[in-house]
């Protein structure tokens, strides 16, 4: 007997998704299909098989050891790639202006808003939820362990303690999707949700606290706490984001105060910590890099742009020699391009775009807790993430980097 | 407020100090003297307040956490990579627990921990006020003791900020006066100290208290540091 919700195996599962009933997506592309196929498969993927009630789910699982619904996955990084495809159909429909394109964006901006109402707090986003009335297995088993059944959405459990790196996700995200993607309507509404969201954080004295007040473990852009550099960026590119989006006036002074005051236009130019080189954290440069794309657009202070960019230039020299091992590599430089105008990339790094990939889809083996303690191996397929190759996509069409023939 | 508190509690040290006598620690420990100091802060987290007086009788702690090598001289079926000997061990409370009573030693209580950590004068990291990521282990992945510039908490410790976490003995309570709700005040979770940078620098504060379920320590690294009474 399962100790968590597991329903029956199921040759061919269901779910809802954009309101309909579909089925699995099981088609992948070949290695050797153009780009454009390839994103257009994998994309299909996404949205057929990742797609939570607009969320996107970074990690799914099929049945028998997942469910047909909620999807059942890690999902503490959830924000990272419903970012991603906000960001990607952002940038789409900003090329065809297709309202198809725009409600898809839509429908994952409202899957932001939803993170937000189902905490039942304003302006405290959680990193995922699930619709469900008992705890499911793998809340146990994955990373990380701040479950919560909702008080303000009865049926849903949500995931809580937020970090920096989602804080960033959703400023770009939504950012994104406000320039390129929302009519009227949902201009308002991003712009309600990051006056809510960023101001809750700037209210917390710069820091991202749950619903027991304590910090969350990388919620700190506190001027009177020690913080990493990256953090000081990633708060002032929220502020400037905010500030552009809402037009409050509050925003704007947050940023000069942290500037004149607590210097974190200084502080932030050591986001990127090269030395010794095994402290080099590509992983964070990529919260770096969404953060300077965002600001360095929308700042018009040639002091700090100046500033901005020894920032951008201290990631360029690690990015210079960097292997396209995996999608975000590729978007640091697509973003490098962008902001400073330089024509980097050689035949080989175009080549590097070319054979971008979404992911494989594997079999595993996974250990459930049951009831009386012990575990159960169920063996299952599992799916990991495109989204970040899809955003590439449509990053690299609407800024012109990548061709529609590829 | 802060400075007439340190000024307080230091004449006070000076005082007590005078008239103690300083045993000699056993192998691997550092002696801690008896006394107030100031602990909690008036600047972290809801939990970390009100900022008090407090005393302790004077003990032994642990000069390093504890590595694998040592904790696998307790449990020999304890595993971990062999370039990892010197490194801290990651262990649920009841094992840090057993491993401590084994040792002859016991866990720390959060105010011994605290004021090993940071001596008698408040201060927000063992070294002092400033933070610098080479006054600290990077994570939990390198040796004990070699971040690049070595400093040591008042008393002699090393690693009290960042490397891993510390159990304590302590359950997660309010301070006394501490009226703010938490829900996970009682007698469910373990407190850690000592924060691991795999968090934020924050969380190697000195005051920093965080709360754990003393067996389910899932992907937060927490190590042992023990202490020894004083006969």
């Amino acid at each position: 007997m399962f100790k968590y919700c597991l329903l029956p195996l199921v040759s061919v599962f269901t779910f809802i998704n954009h309101g309909l009933l579909a089925q699995k997506v099981n088609e992948f592309p070949k290695k050797t299909d153009p780009l454009y196929k390839k994103v257009e498969m994998f994309d299909r993927l996404m949205l057929g098989n990742h797609w939570n009630e607009g969320a996107i789910m970074q990690h799914v699982i099929f049945p028998p050891a997942g469910l047909e619904q909620p999807i059942v996955g890690s999902q503490a990084d959830c924000l990272d790639p419903t970012s991603e495809m906000l960001a990607a159909y952002s940038h789409k429909y900003a090329i065809t202006g297709d309202p198809k394109d725009r409600k898809i964006a839509n429908d994952i901006f409202e899957a932001i808003l939803k993170l937000e109402k189902v905490t039942g707090v304003e302006g405290l986003v959680a990193r995922s939820f699930n619709r469900t009335n008992e705890p499911l297995w793998h809340e146990e088993v994955f990373w990380y362990h701040e479950w919560h059944q909702s008080s303000s959405m009865p049926g849903y459990r949500w995931l809580g303690d937020l970090s920096a790196d989602k804080f960033t996700s959703i400023f770009y995200g939504v950012g994104t999707f406000w320039e390129l993607c929302a009519d009227a309507e949902y201009k308002d509404k991003a712009a309600g949700l990051l006056d809510r969201f960023i101001g809750r954080v700037v209210d917390n004295n710069f820091k991202l606290t749950d619903l027991d007040g304590k910090m969350t473990l990388w919620g700190n852009f506190c001027p009177n706490l020690p913080h990493q550099e990256l953090n000081s960026l990633e708060m002032l590119a929220a502020l400037k984001v905010t500030h552009h989006i809402t037009g409050k006036e509050r925003y704007n002074a947050a940023y000069h105060m942290l500037i004149d005051r607590y210097h974190y236009d200084d502080h932030q130019i050591n986001s990127k910590i090269l030395f010794p080189k095994e402290w080099r954290n590509v992983g964070d440069d990529y919260h770096a890099a969404r953060s300077l794309y965002m600001i360095i657009r929308l700042e018009d202070d040639p002091n700090l742009l100046n500033k901005y960019r020894m920032n951008l230039n201290r990631h360029w020299y690690d990015w210079k020699d960097i292997e396209f091992t995996w999608e975000s590599n590729i978007w640091f430089l697509m973003v490098y391009k962008v902001l400073t105008g330089e024509d980097i990339f050689t035949e080989e790094k175009k080549q590097g775009i070319k054979d971008m990939w979404g992911f494989e889809r594997n079999t595993k083996e996974f250990k459930i807790p049951q009831k009386d303690g012990s575990f159960k191996m169920v063996r299952s397929e599992e799916e990991r993430t495109a989204a970040a190759m899809i955003r590439n996509y449509w990053f690299g069409r609407y800024y012109g980097i990548i061709d529609e023939k590829w | 407020m802060k400075s007439c508190l340190t000024l307080l509690t230091f004449l006070v040290h000076i005082l007590f100090v005078v008239g103690q006598e300083k045993p000699t620690p056993p192998e691997g420990m550092v002696f801690v003297p008896a006394g107030e100091f100031i602990m909690g802060s008036v600047y972290g987290d809801p939990d970390e307040g009100p900022q008090q007086i407090a005393s302790t009788k004077a003990f032994f702690i642990d000069k390093y956490e504890v590595s694998n090598t040592e904790f696998a001289k307790f449990d020999p079926t304890f595993k971990f990579p062999p370039e990892k000997k010197n490194n801290a061990a990651i262990v649920t409370w009841s094992k840090a627990d057993a491993y401590a009573k084994w040792a002859g030693k016991r866990l720390p209580t959060e105010k011994e921990w605290e004021k090993a950590a940071r001596g008698i004068d408040g201060r927000v990291f063992p070294w002092g006020d400033t933070y610098d990521n080479t006054y600290v282990v990077w994570d939990q992945k390198e040796t004990r003791g070699t971040s690049i510039a070595k400093p040591a908490s008042p008393y002699g410790c090393y690693d009290m900020a960042g490397s891993v976490w510390e159990w304590t003995s302590d359950w997660y309570k309010p301070y006394p006066g501490n009226t703010v709700p938490m829900e996970q005040y009682g007698e469910t979770y373990k407190v850690m100290r000592g924060g691991s940078n795999f968090n934020n620098h924050s969380f190697i504060r000195t005051s920093q208290r965080y709360y754990v379920l003393p067996e389910k320590i899932h992907v937060y690294p927490v190590g042992i540091r023990c202490v020894k009474d004083i006969d």
